[in-house]
């Protein structure tokens, strides 16, 4: 097997470094942005450099930094960023068989490794036919990971070179970012109904006064969950 | 400080035990139901809640800056065109309130 040039994991890694490039190219836009936020919260190279490396999940990231930012404490910070990570689990349970007899370093660094795009990637290429699995997924990973880690510790020390973010509007880019990111994760009109009733929610949590800011919005997302639970048909 | 290193390493292990749980729990896991459907409808729920939070706690040119970057977004689905759009906007907007 591993004698084969074109097999073996050598050579699937490197295919799945390769594939993940234009990919790699936007999430580096994406952690500049992260950068510049975390400045906000008085994170440093080193703050930015741990989290980047250790959560690897960057909506997460910006969720809970962001949250950190808005003068919310550290356990909504914490618990709006879990929440949108659950959907991991799904993720790493739909590429299982990759794992199966693996040493538990493999195990390890494939589940820290998993991401939605290099996931995607991997699942796209094995539906195309092709025979990769484990490490093409870690190829991407890693290309992600090293992406993700230079840009957002770059993005932390240029971002003290910009004076005051909401006198050039910069505090509104990641309210931009999240609106794109919503409709990228619009999957058509089931989720109208779960997507009003967080809407909803949100409104009323904020308006009566009843929660602050960075509970209503994880009242919001779960209360549009649980209605896709409900109401919703396979 | 401190809270930035307790959000660190909570969601450091938090995401960690996420990605290790669908490995272990594999089958055991839901596919279909309930359960299925409001799992995978809440990432997209959370963004929402979180996009209509930092809006209704803006002004006028929030509320117009969002519904700028929501066409832009549905229109072109580029990011960089939508945070341009969004910054531009809230800014021209911001002169005016």
């Amino acid at each position: 097997m591993t004698a084969d040039p074109t097999t073996g994991p050598v050579a699937e890694f490197r295919s799945g470094l390769r594939e993940i490039m234009p990919l790699a190219a936007g999430v580096v836009i994406y952690g500049l942005a992260f950068g510049v936020l975390a400045s906000q919260a008085l994170m440093g190279g080193l703050e930015t450099g741990a989290m980047g490396s250790l959560v690897f999940a960057g909506a997460a990231q910006i969720v809970a930094v962001e949250r950190a930012v808005a003068g919310a404490g550290a356990l909504a910070a914490l618990v709006a960023g879990i929440a949108l990570n659950l959907r991991l689990v799904l993720v790493t349970a739909s590429i299982r068989a990759f794992f199966t007899d693996r040493p538990w370093w493999q195990v390890a660094l494939g589940a820290h490794f998993s991401t939605d795009e290099n996931w995607a990637m991997t699942v796209a290429a094995r539906k195309a036919g092709r025979d990769v699995g484990y490490w093409h997924l870690i190829g991407g990973g890693a290309g992600l990971f090293a992406a993700w880690l230079c840009s957002t510790v770059a993005g932390v020390m240029f971002a003290s070179a910009i004076p005051e973010p909401r006198a050039l509007g910069i505090d509104f880019a990641f309210t931009a970012a999240f609106i794109l990111i919503a409709r990228t994760l619009w999957q058509g009109r089931q989720d109208l109904l779960p997507w009003g009733t967080s809407i909803a929610v949100v409104a009323l949590a904020l308006w009566s006064g009843a929660l602050d800011p960075s509970w209503a919005l994880i009242l919001g997302g779960v209360a549009g969950a649980v209605i896709a639970g409900i109401a919703g048909d396979d | 400080m401190t809270d930035i290193w307790v959000i660190i390493l909570g969601l450091a292990v938090g995401t960690f035990a996420a990605r290790l749980g669908g490995i272990l729990l594999g089958q055991r896991l839901p596919v279909t139901g309930g359960w299925a459907r409001a799992l995978s409808a809440l990432p997209g729920t959370l963004i929402v809640a979180l996009v209509a939070g930092q809006v209704f706690q803006g002004e006028w040119p929030e509320w117009i800056a969002g519904g700028l970057a929501a066409m832009a977004a549905i229109l072109t689905r580029s990011l960089v065109l939508t945070m341009a759009l969004g910054i531009i906007a809230v800014y021209v907007l911001r002169q005016y309130a």
